[in-house]
């Protein structure tokens, strides 16, 4: 176990660093220049030539990247071009805020989609789960930002009851919760439904109902115990892709997160806090993963580790 | 029509212990499948004494599944037509479906035809087990539960049952799950036994130890069987009546003898020349009949 650990632990460090360095390279191939991105109008050629020597750009790709790991092993990722701050502090202070929203939208998702999806499963082919399914494909369609704007125009522009923009509030949480959620929401009920209904029909638990077992137990013990897994792999791999910045929500409603962050580090070619803000939200996309795989050998006996028949 | 004071809904099992434990009279089960309605089971009758073991032998697609599945009410809901009458310990099972979901665990127990797949192989055999007891006796506790499973894991000769309580399925070999099986039948405390092909998925050197802790059982507690195969074999060796099912019907029924050491039906002819003879090799018409039916 501890060897498996060990490994897994190297394996997401690794990954880590290879998204890293390919973010470092990418977003200096790409087209665009911090230097001109932060002189403002008219610079002359000086002026940026000043700016790409200031910053070490004017150095090359191998040199910078060469630099860029030696600062990084000392926990340095440099200053925000910017923010004129170090990039990982402005990266951390955002997180708590990326951090809860995701939280909040997959607890949404879970409480909403799971019993949606059994509520389906138990009616699997009926004219009612055809509704049900109706509304799932809806949510699966439209697209975030639609989501949020229509949510917007009707709960703080129509019927103002809820804040528009930013993090003031527990109230300004629901609106862009229920966004991110909805999509999640038509995506694992549909994923539960489909899993709930092939569970339902395995022959244990047919057998089960032979002993006298309630239709309840059938449910919530033996079809979604069995389902566990698939789910929570869903569950987990969501929730994962929210803490790498659920962008557009965060930008349609103001969310001071990462999303919005990144959007802001890539339009002035913040290149030290782009890189920052990959290092984060790819770890902790990996620690979500690590943490999954973990609970794997909890819920099925048969990927348990070193522990042999 | 039975006296329906005689079978108190609380206590199925209370019902008078003389007479069938299930009389079965012109049953007949339509399936609606995706090539239209399909009649199954059409028009079958029988009964089962207690101590006795009634098979219903067929090749697969007889009917002979669904007969037993149909008894129980485990088809799928809305699936599956039944008509006719069923009374188990008295109580038509046909004409109300909850009276079947009062018996299942409760006096009527199902061993079924893959024990491979008949468990959760997420939870223990113990909690399985374990459940199976406190849903038969409702105040039992966890502690006196585990005990009486360790116990009836012992009576079907599962070795060191209170080591095996919190193994999981995949950590049994087939014949050894059957036996767990039957432990969980036996845990229903049952005067009926319904076994679905209860070995066909065994190899042939377990399938005789299953059918011997099942025939030992009855003499002991005199449970009724209604005894589900395709190999008769197994029907020789276990039943005291057959009934040969096809395309849905009975085409010949009567004490096992009798079907099996002259049977009327060329159908039952072609069953008896599938079973393998065991016996020195020679050229003998019987020999050349075994290989031709493989």
């Amino acid at each position: 176990m501890t060897r498996y650990l060990i490994r897994r632990l190297g394996q997401s460090v690794l990954t880590v660093f290879l998204t890293l360095s390919t973010v470092f390279i990418l977003v200096r191939m790409a087209p665009g220049d911090p230097a001109a991105a932060l002189a403002g109008p008219n610079p002359s050629t000086a002026d940026l030539a000043r700016i790409r020597e200031q910053f070490g750009l004017d150095r090359g790709l191998l040199t910078q990247y060469g630099l860029f790991l030696r600062d990084l092993f000392t926990g340095d990722l440099g200053t925000s071009y910017s923010f004129h701050a170090p990039a990982l502090d402005v990266v951390l202070d955002r997180v708590p805020y990326t951090i809860t929203l995701s939280l909040s939208a997959i607890a949404l998702t879970t409480v909403v989609a799971v019993p949606l999806g059994v509520w389906m499963a138990r009616r699997a082919d009926t004219k009612r789960e055809l509704g049900a399914n109706v509304l799932t494909i809806a949510g699966q369609s439209m697209p975030d930002f639609w989501i949020g704007v229509m949510l917007l125009t009707l709960f703080a522009v129509a019927v103002p009851v809820l804040p528009a923009s930013g993090f003031t509030t527990w109230g300004g949480l629901i609106l862009p919760t229920v966004t991110v959620a909805i999509l999640q929401m038509a995506l694992i009920s549909r994923l539960v439904r489909r899993e709930m209904v092939a569970a339902l029909a395995s022959p244990y638990v047919t057998v089960a109902r032979s002993r006298g077992v309630s239709t309840r137990v059938l449910t919530w013990r033996y079809a979604m115990g069995n389902s566990a897994i698939p789910v929570l792999t869903a569950l987990g791999t969501r929730f994962a892709a929210m803490l790498n910045g659920v962008v557009v929500v965060e930008v349609v409603f103001g969310w001071p997160g990462v999303g919005s962050l990144v959007v802001r580090a890539l339009e002035t070619r913040d290149y030290p806090l782009i890189q920052a803000t990959v290092l984060v939200t790819a770890a902790l996309a990996v620690l979500v993963q690590l943490l999954i795989d973990l609970a794997y050998p909890l819920l099925d006996p048969r990927v348990r580790l070193g522990k042999a028949a | 029509m039975s006296d329906p004071t005689s079978t108190p809904t609380s206590t199925p099992t209370g019902a008078p212990a003389s007479g069938p434990l299930l009389e079965v009279e012109d049953l007949q089960i339509e399936l609606i499948t995706d090539r239209g309605v399909v009649r199954a089971v059409d028009g079958v009758g029988f009964t089962i004494a207690p101590g006795e073991t009634v098979t219903i032998i067929g090749e697969s697609g007889s009917g002979k599944s669904t007969t037993a599945m149909g008894l129980l009410r485990l088809l799928p809901e809305g699936l599956a037509v039944l008509s006719g009458t069923a009374r188990i310990f008295g109580a038509d099972v046909i004409a109300d479906a909850t009276a079947a979901g009062r018996i299942r665990g409760r006096g009527v127990s199902l061993i079924p035809q893959d024990p491979m797949t008949a468990l959760s192989p997420v939870h223990t055999i113990g909690r399985q087990l374990g459940e199976a007891l406190r849903l038969r006796h409702p105040g039992m506790s966890r502690a006196d539960a585990r005990e009486k499973g360790v116990e009836l894991l012992g009576r079907v000769r599962i070795p060191r049952p209170e080591t095996r309580w919190g193994a999981y399925p995949h950590q049994f070999s087939g014949g050894m799950l059957q036996r767990v099986l039957i432990a969980v039948a036996l845990a229903a405390e049952p005067r009926l036994l319904v076994a679905d092909e209860p070995t066909s998925a065994l190899d042939v050197t377990v399938q005789a130890g299953v059918l011997d802790l099942l025939m030992e059982l009855q003499e002991r507690t005199g449970i009724g069987i209604l005894m589900i195969t395709h190999d008769l074999g197994v029907a020789r060796l276990v039943s005291d009546r057959i009934h040969v099912m096809r395309d849905g019907r009975f085409v010949e029924s009567g004490p096992v003898e009798q079907i099996v050491d002259h049977p009327r039906e060329r159908y039952t002819r072609d069953l008896l020349a599938a079973v393998p003879t065991l016996g020195p090799w020679d050229e003998t018409p019987a020999a050349a009949v075994t290989e031709e039916a493989l």
